[in-house]
């Protein structure tokens, strides 16, 4: 924690002083959020590491709530004066100076680290990082003759954290990210196609190892034979097996942000009177988790001061929680769940998924796939999006096959499937026992960019509009 | 108010250089933004966020490095670029990276593109609480359907200064307003249909709050009980609140990072019919207050007007100055500044807002969103999920749901069969609304 004081150059009275100030005018809850961020990235094009981009960002973000409202200031320096500007700029959303608040004496909160970094980049520096990523580049490129480019990024971001609130809390953190991603171009008879690939996590340099490339030029390697076999199916409305992992996509789009309690609090979520109702099959969990070692979407302690935790959000067929952060569970009169995640300090936290996935059903993949006499297998994709209102979600499906009469026949790629959170979920009927979380560089961009994960087993859904030829 | 600096620039230019860089480009970026939020007619927010940013490229000896940071007191800053120059020596030489020939960059003269307007100045947080509130209470309470109305106003104020080691200097100072507003309604069952609405504008005054809830809530009430159609092939016509998203991929499919990675589905396309006759794309940098418009790009080289597309015919790539080097060919400008469509085959007289588009095409479906979908950079093959309408002899009858358009962007534009005359000008890219011919869409 001394650490943290003296990177922030500030104390507990100091903040407590600020807090303080940040309440004079009524607030009746206010917090401090201090952020040391550093990022390294490098790149691989034409096969040289001929670019470094480093980033240093620094400040402190205070925050104002009045029942339930919103004031929101930041300073890019921890100067005093300027840090109290920005808490008098915040108090402004309350205007009762008669009603003044003293925070809590602070006390520091601990909770396990989910993400401890065991790899220092000192031992790891950026000489052999460029190596690393020349020999990454080197193995992918030597996978097919077709393959006329890669380009691969190796990016390190690490943020040091110093938070505190009104109520007493206090906790410093340590969060690193370290993402690979390649993107490979072919080109055959003509044509050009790509496929990408990442890995992500809240390691340090101990992510950087040979199984780890191993894997990943498994993943390019798997997908080579198809892609320039792979044609657009016919469109319609159809049954869809969604493959282990990364399909976890559907459940991030079709019930994840429905589910973040920021709407339900507005009102305007198509889920937001479904608590304690049945809303799908008996054979469906739904957890939103902060707790897997190294994910990155894990969360020792959220932006708010709420201990990071599992959340089950539909617990056999039951849905059970929200994703809250301190406003919404004020509103509905429960605990906070940990939700409460923000960009940086120069954001409001608000609710926002962590590491979103479907526990196990029975059964196999191979057995759900014979089920189908007509339909889709799809098993890779690229992004999605959602009308929390209405309810409608999509995601694009980069490559899958054909199922015909129980069995996968024609590679198909570059569809967009369109389906009705509610419906699509109750639509699932049939759960594998293969659930695995993805660990590729998923980032949601609700108001501000987050990094999350998603898994799934496979699962059959009965219906959903697949885009297509006509 | 924005402090004008040339100072920090001046210092870490010449710090650059003390750490042995052969070329340097530094660029300080300010911003000011400040926002009211209203949601169902009570204050839920105030932000306000003041900012710094300097940007440092290095060049040394053919290897390259970029770097930012906000941490400026000097100390800090020496040892930020002590560490950038140490780590840009290790990188791999790369001959094509350097400063571009200063003949191509901007020198003047200095043209007012009217990018500020001084009325940012006189707004206070009770003055755009009171915007947000004005585009609230006009429809607040209203109407039966209500679930919510979230309203918001924002200003910012950017300015930027540039300068590199071979004697360029660019100054930028713009503002921005914005009144948005979102709203949800009660639909069938338990959908919640929600729409928005925004106007925005460099100048104070293109941001009015009046009627900004009232469009937000009429396009809400637009979608109850929508339908699902059957798949098959439509005309549609794209509305210019969204039909810049069909202009995107060929965008990036011209730009110099996507060309030299041959991840393009126009490469090797100059000069070439690829488009249907009606398209005329032109990238103009000089339109007094629109958003958008500059006298000089990232590299600091200075803008032109070109026309990128002229007649169907391919015209022009965007290369900025180091794809142009490593592809062997002549720089042109790093990306558009102001798009917009010019008519052609059409008398200049004719109205087509979206109605007369509507009335011209028939039948069809109206996009009025997208929701999703992707197009493959190297193929051109897409497939989104819209939202829309629609519309029979000319005139809207139902919403529609649940649908994806798919195709081959090439293959979409060659079956544009009118382009509208009603772009916006709050964004940078003047798109207005525009209509295609038989375009695949799946439903039930």
């Amino acid at each position: 924690m001394e650490k943290y004081f003296s990177l922030f150059q500030v104390t507990e009275e100091a903040i407590s002083g600020l807090l303080q100030s940040a309440l004079s005018r009524g607030g009746d809850y206010a917090d401090i959020f201090f952020e040391s961020t550093t990022s390294d990235e490098l790149t691989l094009r034409d096969g040289e590491v001929n670019a470094v981009e480093s980033t240093a960002d620094y400040g402190v973000g205070i925050r104002v709530l009045k029942e339930g409202h919103t004031g929101y200031a930041y300073a890019e320096s921890t100067l005093p004066a300027e840090m109290e500007q920005a808490a008098r700029t915040a108090a402004g959303i309350a205007d009762t100076p008669g009603l003044r608040l003293t925070p809590a004496p602070l006390k520091r909160l601990s909770a396990p680290n989910r993400y401890p970094i065991l790899g220092d980049w000192s031992d790891f520096d950026l000489l052999r990082r460029k190596a690393f990523l020349q020999h990454f580049g080197e193995r992918l490129s030597a996978l097919s003759g077709d393959i006329t480019k890669v380009i691969a990024n190796l990016a390190y971001d690490h943020s040091d954290i110093l938070f505190a609130n009104s109520l007493g809390d206090l906790y410093c953190d340590e969060r690193p990210i370290t993402s690979l991603v390649a993107h490979c171009i072919l080109e055959r008879d003509g044509r050009s196609e790509n496929i990408a690939v990442s890995r992500s996590f809240r390691r340090g340099s101990e992510m950087l190892t040979e199984s780890l490339l191993d894997e990943m030029v498994a993943e390019v390697a798997a997908h080579i034979p198809y892609l320039f076999e792979a044609r657009r199916p016919k469109g319609g409305q159809m049954p869809v097996v969604m493959a282990a992992g990364s399909s976890g996509i559907l459940l991030h789009e079709a019930i994840g942000h429905a589910f973040e309690a920021d709407f339900n609090r507005k009102g305007i979520s198509i889920f937001s009177d479904k608590m304690g109702k049945h809303i799908c099959s008996p054979q469906i969990s739904v957890v939103d988790d902060a707790t897997l070692p190294a994910n990155r979407g894990a969360v020792n302690i959220d932006d708010e001061g709420v201990p990071g935790q599992k959340t089950y959000m539909v617990r056999e067929g039951v849905l059970t929680s929200y994703l809250h952060d301190r406003i919404s569970a004020a509103h509905y009169g429960v605990a906070p769940t940990g939700n409460g995640r923000r960009e940086s300090f120069r954001f409001n936290p608000i609710p926002r998924m962590r590491c979103t996935y479907m526990e196990n059903g029975s059964g196999s993949q191979e057995e759900i796939i014979h089920s189908v006499r007509r339909g889709i297998f799809v098993d890779a994709f690229t992004n999605g999006q959602v009308e929390i209102g209405a309810g409608d979600f999509t995601f694009y499906v980069k490559s899958g096959f054909l199922i015909e009469n129980g069995r996968l026949t024609q590679p198909i790629k570059d569809i967009n499937i369109i389906g009705n959170g509610p419906e699509a979920l109750a639509d699932i009927v049939a759960v594998a026992a293969d659930s695995r979380v993805d660990d590729g560089t998923w980032t949601c961009g609700k108001d501000q960019y987050c990094p999350v994960s998603c898994g799934m087993p496979s699962v059959l859904v009965k219906s959903l509009i697949v885009g297509g030829d006509v | 108010m924005i402090q004008f600096d040339h100072s920090i620039v001046e210092t870490a230019l010449q710090m650059a250089r003390e750490e042995g860089a052969t070329q340097a480009r530094i660029a300080l970026e300010r911003s000011i933004e400040n926002s009211a939020t209203v949601l169902d007619n009570q204050l839920d927010k105030m932000l306000s966020s003041s900012g710094s940013t300097l940007f440092i490229q290095l060049y040394i000896d053919g290897c390259y490095g970029s770097f930012s940071t906000n941490r400026l007191d000097p100390d800090a800053l020496r040892d930020f670029i002590r560490n950038a120059a140490a780590s840009t020596r290790l990188m791999t030489r790369d001959e094509c990276r350097r400063l571009p020939d200063p003949a191509l960059c901007y020198h003047g003269p200095a043209v007012d593109l009217q990018q500020y307007d001084p009325a940012v100045e006189s707004l206070t947080p009770e003055l755009r609480r009171e915007r947000a509130m004005t585009a609230s209470a006009e429809i607040f309470g209203r109407h039966p359907r209500l679930l919510s109305v979230e309203t918001e106003w924002g200003d910012t104020v950017d300015y930027s200064y540039t300068a590199d080691s071979q004697g360029f200097h660019g100054e930028t100072l713009q503002t921005t307003h914005t009144i948005n507003a979102t709203v949800s309604i009660r639909g069938r069952g338990d959908e919640k249909p929600e729409s928005w609405w925004y106007e925005s504008g460099v100048r104070l005054d293109e941001a009015p709050c009046e009627g900004c809830g009232r469009r937000a809530l009429q396009r809400a009430l637009d979608q109850l009980n929508p339908r699902r159609l059957r798949s098959g092939s439509y005309n549609i016509v794209i509305d210019n609140m969204c039909s810049s998203k069909v202009v995107a991929p060929i965008i990036r499919a011209i730009s110099g990072g996507s060309l030299q990675q041959r991840n393009s589905f126009l490469l090797d396309a100059l000069g070439k019919p690829c488009f249907s006759e009606r398209l005329t794309l032109v990238d103009d940098p000089f339109l007094p207050g629109l958003p958008g418009s500059r006298l000089f790009d990232n590299d600091g080289i200075a803008t032109a007007r070109r026309e990128i597309i002229s007649r169907g015919v391919l015209n022009n790539y965007f290369i900025s100055d180091y794809y142009a080097a490593k592809m062997g060919v002549p720089v042109t400008i790093d990306g558009p500044s102001v798009l917009r469509f010019v008519r052609s085959g059409e008398s200049p007289e004719k109205v087509l807002n979206l109605a007369a588009l509507l009335q011209e095409v028939g039948k069809g479906i109206l996009i009025t969103d997208f929701n999703g979908g992707n197009c493959n950079s190297g193929t051109g093959d897409f497939s989104y999920g819209i939202r829309g309408f629609l519309f029979e002899n000319g005139v809207v009858t139902h919403p529609v749901r649940e649908m994806n358009i798919t195709g081959n962007m090439i293959d979409l534009w060659r079956h544009l069969i009118a382009v509208g005359d009603d772009p916006r000008n709050s964004s940078r890219w003047t798109i207005p609304s525009l209509a295609f011919e038989g375009v695949n869409f799946s439903g039930i």
